[in-house]
């Protein structure tokens, strides 16, 4: 969760997506600036802290970075209890890993965390010559979803930072008070069904 | 047909890369030369008896080993504590864990299960060869001999056993027995460790569910508070649990993101003693540290679960703290606790969180 100090925070995020999507390697290129080639699996989940500054505060993120295979599944929810923020990442050349992300989705939504941040990170944005997912799609679905989505590449370091940003931006704590709410619509999951609303 | 892409060998670097002396790529800012380093002429005498020892009790391609261990059994102990000679480590591996017996009783099998029969994991295995061992000489070579290997004795397991089927962390276990002995070979070791030829059966760890994962981090934060109480605390307050960082102790044995030199050592231990010694090993690690982590808050305190100091990673400090931690009948009463409430347990998991 977040929880706020003087003019900085620390927030829980957790990676989720499906196995090669490059979970890792958006974290080793957020936190170190480095991209290897063959990055060695995740095996279990691997931690990494990184501070950004925004909005006269700053963020410091808690970063799990989880196992991609189905069969870890079982040890999930130990890292997106209580998360802040999740980043849900799928490879564009892989359609696979699209439909898995959207089932990380439907898990993160009923599981109830309202105030959680999710974004859909289409992975592998540079191998532009392969790609299986339009990114039209990905967006209308991350609409639909409240989920804000950008198109990554931890190789190329395209828009990852820029990911890690944008949530922190977005973290409830951060939000100015009087924020006006044309903004709303991409940061908060208002469209659930499942919750009976009561925001807007 | 033009449009068909030729698969791009990638070409190896001219210039020989630095290996240690396990062949991992040597990193610049690794500095475990003092320990896997050149050595002195006593030391080789030593290891020069060491190895005579060896190849006594093991005898002409282990004829004599069942004999010595049923007759010595403590003296057998003794030297595997010590560590097993590396040129002996693949066979007395074999030997220890009754791999040898079912490659002996299951001529050809192995051949069937790579050549003939589809696995529907192949893809996942795939996925995961070349970020096994990335930075070992025999394995980052694209499509070459490691790889080969690895894929075949991980494809050929998720043949013989489509319930475990492949899981990653397998890759970790396989390319670590791949180094000490033949595909085959390494096939039978990791049959013989997950459907317990000497031990019991390790395949809950990679079953749906990861069963035997959970049970093992059960124990583990019952064992660290009983043995560490005050460390145990700081855990507690800082709401750190074993798996934040235990959890690839279990999972692979040890041979994910730990020094070589350290791994083989364990194993060595471990084919013979079983599971108690990974146990022991994290109890040790968290004995030699708990100075420094009772007085670290919970983001540097993971942080230092997942980077132990080089000299707390020393295998000639580290495995004697773990001989003189006792565990077994802790183990015994936490894995009875842990039956009795996992049902309750199991619910507790997939409950929703707050």
């Amino acid at each position: 969760m977040a929880s706020s100090g003087n003019k900085s925070i620390n927030a829980k995020l957790v990676l989720l997506g499906d196995v090669g999507a490059g979970k890792s390697s958006l974290v080793l290129r957020f936190v170190k600036g480095q991209f290897i080639e063959f990055q060695e699996s995740t095996i279990g989940a691997a931690f990494f802290s990184q501070t950004v500054a925004v909005n006269d505060a700053t963020v410091k993120f808690e970063i799990w970075d989880t196992a991609g295979q189905e069969r870890y599944h079982s040890l999930a929810p130990m890292y997106y209890r209580g998360a802040a923020a999740a980043i849900i990442v799928y490879d564009i050349t892989n359609p696979a890993s699209f439909e898995r992300a959207k089932k990380w989705v439907l898990e993160l939504q009923a599981q109830g965390n309202t105030n959680m941040v999710m974004a859909l990170a289409g992975n592998k944005a540079d191998l532009l010559d392969s790609r299986k997912v339009a990114a039209e799609e990905a967006q209308t679905y991350a609409q639909e979803n409240g989920l804000f989505f950008l198109e990554t590449s931890a190789k190329a370091a395209t828009n990852v930072n820029d990911i890690f940003y944008e949530i922190a931006k977005r973290l409830p704590r951060l939000q100015p008070a009087s924020n006006p709410s044309g903004m709303v619509l991409m940061d908060r999951p208002a469209d659930r069904v499942a919750n009976s609303s009561c925001c807007s | 047909m033009e449009k068909k892409r030729v698969d791009e060998h990638e070409v190896e670097p001219a210039a020989p890369v630095r290996v240690d002396r396990f062949g991992f790529v040597k990193q610049e800012q690794n500095s475990t030369e003092g320990l896997t380093g050149s050595r002195s002429a006593s030391e080789y005498e030593r290891e020069e008896r060491r190895i005579r020892k060896w190849r006594k009790m093991i005898g002409v391609g282990g004829s004599d080993w069942k004999h010595y261990v049923r007759r010595k059994p403590h003296v057998v102990k003794r030297r595997i504590r010590k560590g097993i000679p590396d040129c002996l480590r693949g066979l007395a591996w074999q030997l220890i864990s009754g791999s040898r017996d079912l490659l002996l009783m299951n001529p050809g099998v192995y051949e069937q299960l790579v050549i003939y029969e589809t696995s529907a994991s192949e893809l996942d295995i795939i996925r995961d060869i070349s970020r096994t061992f990335p930075s070992h000489v025999f394995f980052r070579q694209r499509h070459g001999p490691g790889q080969r290997s690895l894929y075949n004795v991980l494809k050929a397991y998720s043949v013989y056993d489509r319930d475990v089927g492949y899981v990653q962390g397998m890759g970790f276990i396989a390319g670590l027995l791949l180094l000490y002995m033949s595909e085959e070979d390494a096939f039978w070791l990791l049959v013989a460790l997950l459907k317990g030829a000497v031990h019991a059966p390790m395949e809950g760890l990679y079953l749906a569910g990861l069963p035997l994962v959970q049970q093992y981090l059960f124990q583990f934060d019952h064992l660290g508070k009983e043995h560490l109480p005050k460390l145990g605390g700081h855990f507690a307050q800082e709401m750190i649990n074993p798996s934040m960082y235990a959890s690839q102790w279990f999972i692979t044995v040890f041979s994910y993101s730990f020094p070589f030199h350290l791994a083989i050592r364990v194993w060595d231990v471990f084919l013979y003693e079983g599971v108690r010694i990974v146990f022991k090993i994290g109890l040790a690690l968290l004995k030699y540290c708990h100075d420094d982590l009772v007085k670290l808050p919970f983001e540097k305190l993971v942080y230092a679960l997942r980077n132990f100091p080089e000299d707390a990673l020393n295998p000639d400090v580290l495995l004697p703290l773990a001989y003189s931690t006792k565990v077994s009948r802790s183990l015994e009463a936490l894995k009875r606790e842990y039956e009795k409430h996992n049902g309750k347990q199991a619910k507790a998991h997939v409950k929703p969180g707050q």
